[in-house]
């Protein structure tokens, strides 16, 4: 450990509580991380205050992605809202569209046939794999491994290539909608699938070698950004986040949806509550994702509708009703909460992604006494997308 | 749910009890009651999860609903607590000191809907929005197309014809 | 720590002799999935420019346009549509809502231009490389997002209506009309089409939000025979549905029946009188013949504050609609409450007065300030085969009349229908129910000179005439009826192979070697009908222009005298909406005519 134990009473406090620091004393300086910076997730910045290298305040600046989508959706209706979600999360974009399809469809009243859960939840799996994927490379990144990226995105294009002729785009699949799905599997999909999967297990298996039983990453890693697992309710800790302080949350088993009660996996917990540890749970909850890609292409049926009849989407009115779906995304609890009035728009949305809390109030904390080299990897290790926080 | 509500109705004046899903329901509690009921409900009941809080502008009641949603991971379920508010002045105590993540949710809500949270953390700082001197945004009588029309300028050449009206112009342009 | 997390970083390097993973030459080798959303494909020539893909685009990147080469026609508004891919987020739900599936998204996704405004066209119109391509996206099978299948309406079984004259035609209850309504895309194409132009779209609107009273006030903006129309109309408006292209035509008609039928009569004449003038009446207007043209154009006269007159010839107003139209598909109340209606404005019908034996045209005209000539088609005409000038060779109108008076007539167990349009329709299923009634069993042949598939017969007229035991037989052409001791004993027909010629005139084309006899005791004509013009005496059928056996009239209606107009069947057909819509442009035309003239003092 670079540092005392025991920091907590550094930098000295005000008799308020507030911290007792003098920008003109000389010790202190003010940095920004961000928002354009190769050690930042996405476009988000950091105000530190650093004395010498060590951090002894952040705080987090967000507004750089607003697009107000919340509010966009209260002026569409309720199918032209779905075009519109899957942009609140660029790297994991299928989680806006299940959530908000099941609000929908359970407000609405309509029964979502069997087929289209099970590839509602393969889609979710293969955007998983893909988020972790930008995860791993960006984690590697942070340190300086630029190698492990260029893996990662390799094979997560070859991810794109399935989502591509599965869904009719790489990014933006905008393939599950309210009722369904859009379409089933394309001819030969589980062969290509499976050559992907196994491409990625090697690559996963380089990453292993490489990144993780790596004496410089541990060294930087182990032990750094410790998240108590007794805080974890308090800051809405959630997801691998949560899992890799020992707490075995994952909404797929507490409160399974789709197909999950019919999969069998365990969530992939971790002890140690760091860096190190939250990378590593990431990357064997990958493992256990491909292992679910199988599960479901296995037993899929193949056969029957994919979508529920709808009626005329283009006055769709949706009684008076609240509800909130969630589900675990590759960073923690999604969840959508929708409120209906009768009317053919939703008269409010409210999209709960894990990064709201995980970058504001928590990295707030960790970051105190960091290492200022240490910001980067800190900072990647809690997986935050920011256009979740802004929406 | 039910037995949840049976409780917690000898302790707290609850409204009607919601349930959208077997581990889902709302209830709407008074404004005054909030804060020892969510206390109850992370201390005694093990919602000890706070997934969001947000607000509902219900315009045309004239209030805000705020919505806190509370998780209990070992019993699988959810409850909304909701709290009916005037909307002007919007006003509504802070729970910081419960969950201190709750800080950025209220940050947000002072910005978006302008309620404002007395004592929340940087609560007055802006989140989002810099420099936002209208309407708080996420109001519903904040009109998202006049603001977008008088700051954005329409790509110039844009203009369509509805097919009815453009059928009578060709076919039965005499009559009115 | 140990030695091994030192070494094994070292295996990265294993991949200095791996090939690149990278694509060499993106620019050429690399074609979008086969279901790539990628450029859109519009197919012009099945567009129809209903402006769906418009109505449903989130990010109002469509614009509907006006497209020189493509000209506006029923069921067509000539638009296509113009993509902004400024705006377009490629989602689809344009090609997922197309009505024709014109539209679709190619694999094509490379495109590279200096000029932003290039990114803003009209596909399949302004032409690009892609427009012929393959692959790309299509709507998937099955994925709707409207409504495709008309609600089933509730109709009496052919066992419980065979031998009644009870209306078949139950109409939607709420529900089902809600679900039927909800159908509807709102796109408008059907107005135009509608020879009233009623306001589709808004009227199908109110029944989704439960708005009857609204519904009824739109109705009579532009007709005030909903009830009739309601019911019998023939619904060309259907024909230009957006939804019948791929799925069955939104059910106007019967839309158009429910909203009349939930709202109170009492209420629908306080709401037909919304905006009536109600000042003395200026102008005096003489009206012969009570049926929708006439009877439309009072509505309007009076409602503006004129004074107006209808003469009807026969003891109850409605004309054809209650002499042509048997009671099984019209109920007489159902009409009665649209004349009712009309009356209610200040109308007054003077039936059982006949004009040119109870009072002259010349009087009418010196009494009033217009007349309006809306006589109808009352006289059937005849085959004029052998034999069709015997008593028992009728017309098809004079026998429904006569069934209308609740004559209480012998039908004998055989007769012959001679024609293959809804009037021949009418009287055969009347007949046939007749006979049911009488003989307890049904003994109807219908013959019509066209092939199956051309006969004007409405489709449902001939499957449910079917149904109640008509037999039809397409194809044959009346050769002559037989006589044996002075009663009627049978019709000869032979195979017609085509009924009209090259240059499209009728000239029925025979094959003689095909002919049969029907048994029938008695043989109905319904080829046609003719006007009854003698009411105009001589010197002004002199004076009047004519066109071939029609009165000339222009396109407000009126003739070349300046005080009479002339409407309906007797001068343009051939139904009541047509008719209806005469009536308006008629009102219209007179009030013009008397705007700044004084009226006749009386």
């Amino acid at each position: 450990m670079l540092y005392q134990p025991d920091r907590s009473q550094y930098p000295s406090r005000k008799p308020d509580g507030s911290l007792d620091i003098d920008l003109s004393s000389g010790k202190y300086l003010k940095l920004w991380q961000g928002p354009q910076h190769p050690g930042i997730t996405g476009n988000m910045s950091v105000e530190l205050t650093v004395c010498g290298d060590e951090v002894v305040e952040g705080k987090t600046h967000v507004g750089y992605l607003h697009r107000g989508f919340e509010k966009l959706m209260e002026r569409r209706t309720f199918i032209q809202c779905f075009p519109i979600v899957c942009r609140i999360c660029v790297p994991e974009p299928d989680f806006n569209e299940y959530c908000y399809a099941a609000a929908v469809e359970e407000l609405a009243g309509l029964e979502v046939p069997e087929r289209a859960h099970w590839i509602r939840t393969l889609i979710l799996e293969m955007g998983r794999i893909n988020s972790y994927l930008m995860y791993l490379g960006g984690q590697a990144g942070a340190l300086g491994q630029g190698v492990i990226g260029q893996w990662t995105t390799y094979v997560r294009d070859l991810m794109l290539d399935r989502f591509e002729e599965l869904s009719g785009a790489r990014i933006y699949h905008m393939f599950i909608m309210p009722g369904g799905v859009r379409d089933g599997l394309p001819d030969g999909f589980d062969q290509r699938m499976e050559e992907t999967l196994r491409e990625i297990e090697s690559t996963l298996a380089d990453v292993k070698d490489v990144m993780f039983n790596n004496a410089v990453f541990k060294k930087r890693t182990v032990g750094l950004g410790y998240i108590d697992p007794a805080i974890v309710d308090q800051y809405g800790v959630t997801g691998p986040t949560a899992r890799a302080a020992g707490i075995a949350k994952d909404v797929r088993r507490d409160q399974p949806y789709l197909v999950y009660p019919e999969l069998d996996f365990e969530p992939v917990v971790g002890q140690d509550s760091d860096v190190f540890t939250r990378a590593d749970v990431r990357r064997r909850d990958l493992l256990m994702s491909v292992d679910l890609i199988r599960q479901i292409l296995a037993r899929m049926p193949r056969s029957g509708a994919v979508m529920a009849p709808l009626p005329n989407v283009l006055h769709w009115k949706i009684p008076f009703g609240e509800t909130y779906i969630r589900g675990e995304c590759s960073r923690g609890e999604y969840g959508y909460y929708l409120v209906t009035d009768g009317s053919g728009y939703p008269r409010r949305v409210n999209v709960r992604g894990p990064s709201y809390t995980h970058a504001m109030a928590l990295l707030e904390r960790l970051i105190v006494n960091c290492n200022i080299s240490d910001v980067a990897a800190l900072m990647v290790s809690l997986h935050t997308y920011p256009p979740e926080i802004e929406r | 749910m039910r037995d949840l509500y049976d409780r917690l109705t000898m302790a707290f004046p609850l409204g009607e009890l919601t349930e959208q899903r077997p581990d889902l329901a709302f209830v709407t509690v008074p404004r005054e009651q909030l804060r020892s009921l969510l206390l109850h409900l992370r201390d005694q009941e093990g919602f000890t999860h706070l997934v969001l809080l947000t607000a509902v502008d219900w315009l045309e009641e004239g209030h805000f609903q705020l919505t806190y949603l509370m998780n209990n991971r070992r019993a699988c379920r959810d409850l909304g607590v909701r709290v009916m508010l005037a909307r002007d002045p919007a006003s509504m105590e802070s729970i910081h000191d419960l969950w201190p993540t709750a800080a950025t949710y209220q940050r947000e809500l002072r910005e978006m809907f302008g309620i404002d949270f007395p004592g929340s953390p940087r609560v007055d700082e802006d989140f989002i929005l810099e420099g936002w001197i209208r309407t708080p945004p996420y109001r519903r009588d904040f009109d998202t197309l006049k603001f977008s029309d008088e700051v954005f300028a329409p790509r110039p050449g844009r203009a369509s014809s509805d097919p009815a009206e453009f059928m009578k112009q060709q076919l039965y342009p005499d009559k009115t | 720590m140990s030695l091994s997390d030192v070494l094994s970083p070292f295996s990265a390097w294993k991949n200095l002799f791996r090939d690149p993973v990278t694509i060499p030459d993106p620019l050429n080798d690399r074609p979008g999935a086969p279901r790539y959303r990628g450029f859109h494909q519009n197919d012009v020539d099945k567009c129809i420019g209903c402006g769906t893909c418009e109505a449903i685009c989130q990010n109002a990147a469509i614009d509907m346009v006006a497209v020189a080469e493509i000209a506006t026609k029923q069921g067509d508004s000539g638009l296509r549509p113009r993509i902004d891919y400024g705006r377009c987020c490629w989602c689809a739900l344009c090609v997922d809502v197309c009505m024709t599936s014109s539209l679709s998204m190619s694999n094509e996704y490379k495109w590279v231009d200096h000029d932003p405004d290039a990114f803003c066209f009209i596909p399949g119109v302004d032409l690009k490389h892609w427009d012929s391509a393959e692959l790309g996206y299509r709507r998937p099978e099955g994925h709707r997002l409207t409504g495709t299948e008309r609600v089933p309406m509730g109709e009496l079984e052919p066992e419980a209506r065979a031998d009644s004259f009870v209306e078949i035609v139950a109409g939607y209850d709420i529900e089902q009309a809600k679900l039927e309504a909800d159908r509807c895309v709102s796109c408008g194409l059907c107005v135009a089409t509608c020879p009233t132009h009623m306001a589709v779209p808004e009227y199908i609107a109110t029944i989704r939000d439960g708005d009857y009273e609204q519904g009824v006030r739109l109705l009579y903006q532009t007709n005030p025979f909903s009830n009739v129309c309601g019911r019998v109309c023939t619904h060309r408006c259907e024909t230009s549905c957006a939804a019948r292209h791929e799925g069955d035509a939104i059910a106007i008609r019967w839309l158009k029946r429910h909203i009349i039928d939930q709202v109170p009569h009492d209420r629908i004449k306080q709401i037909a009188a919304e905006g009536r003038v109600s000042e003395p009446s200026r102008h005096q207007v003489a009206i012969i013949g009570a049926g929708p043209a006439g009877l439309t154009a009072a509505f309007d006269l009076a409602k503006a504050g004129h004074g107006v007159t209808v003469f009807e010839a026969l003891p109850a107003p409605g004309g054809m609609m209650r002499y042509g139209i048997p009671e099984y598909r019209l109920p007489y109340d159902k009409l009665d409450e649209d004349v009712d209606v009309i009356r209610s404005m200040g109308v007054e019908i003077r039936c059982n007065t006949q004009v040119g034996k109870d009072v002259s045209i010349d009087q009418l005209r010196e009494q009033h300030d217009t007349v309006l000539l809306a006589i109808g088609l009352h006289q059937g005409r005849s085959t004029r085969i052998p034999g069709s000038e015997h008593q028992d060779v009728v017309s098809a109108v004079e026998l429904l009349r006569r069934i209308t008076f609740g004559e209480r007539f012998d039908v004998p167990t055989t007769v012959a229908v001679i024609g293959g349009g809804n009037v021949a329709m009418d009287i055969a299923r009347s007949l046939a129910r007749m006979q049911r009634q009488q003989h307890g069993q049904v003994g109807v042949t219908l013959v019509a000179l066209e092939a199956e598939d051309l006969m004007l017969a409405d489709r449902e007229e001939i499957d449910e005439a079917r149904e109640e035991g008509v037999v039809i037989l397409p194809s044959r052409g009346p050769r002559r009826c037989l006589i044996e001791r002075d009663a009627v004993a049978g019709l000869e027909t032979v195979h017609c192979v085509s009924v009209f010629d090259d240059q499209g005139r009728f000239a029925p084309n025979y094959d003689d070697s095909d002919i049969q006899i029907h048994d029938a005791g008695l043989i109905v004509e319904a080829i046609g009908q003719a006007a009854d013009h003698a009411l105009l005496g001589e010197s002004l059928t002199e004076a009047l222009e004519w066109e071939r056996n029609r009165i000339r009239i222009d396109a407000d209606g009126r003739t070349s005298e300046s005080w009479l107009w002339a409407a309906g069947d007797a001068v343009q057909g051939p139904d009541v909406i047509t008719a209806v819509a005469a009536g308006h442009r008629i009102a219209a035309s007179m009030m013009e005519a008397f705007a700044g003239t004084s009226a006749q003092t009386h």
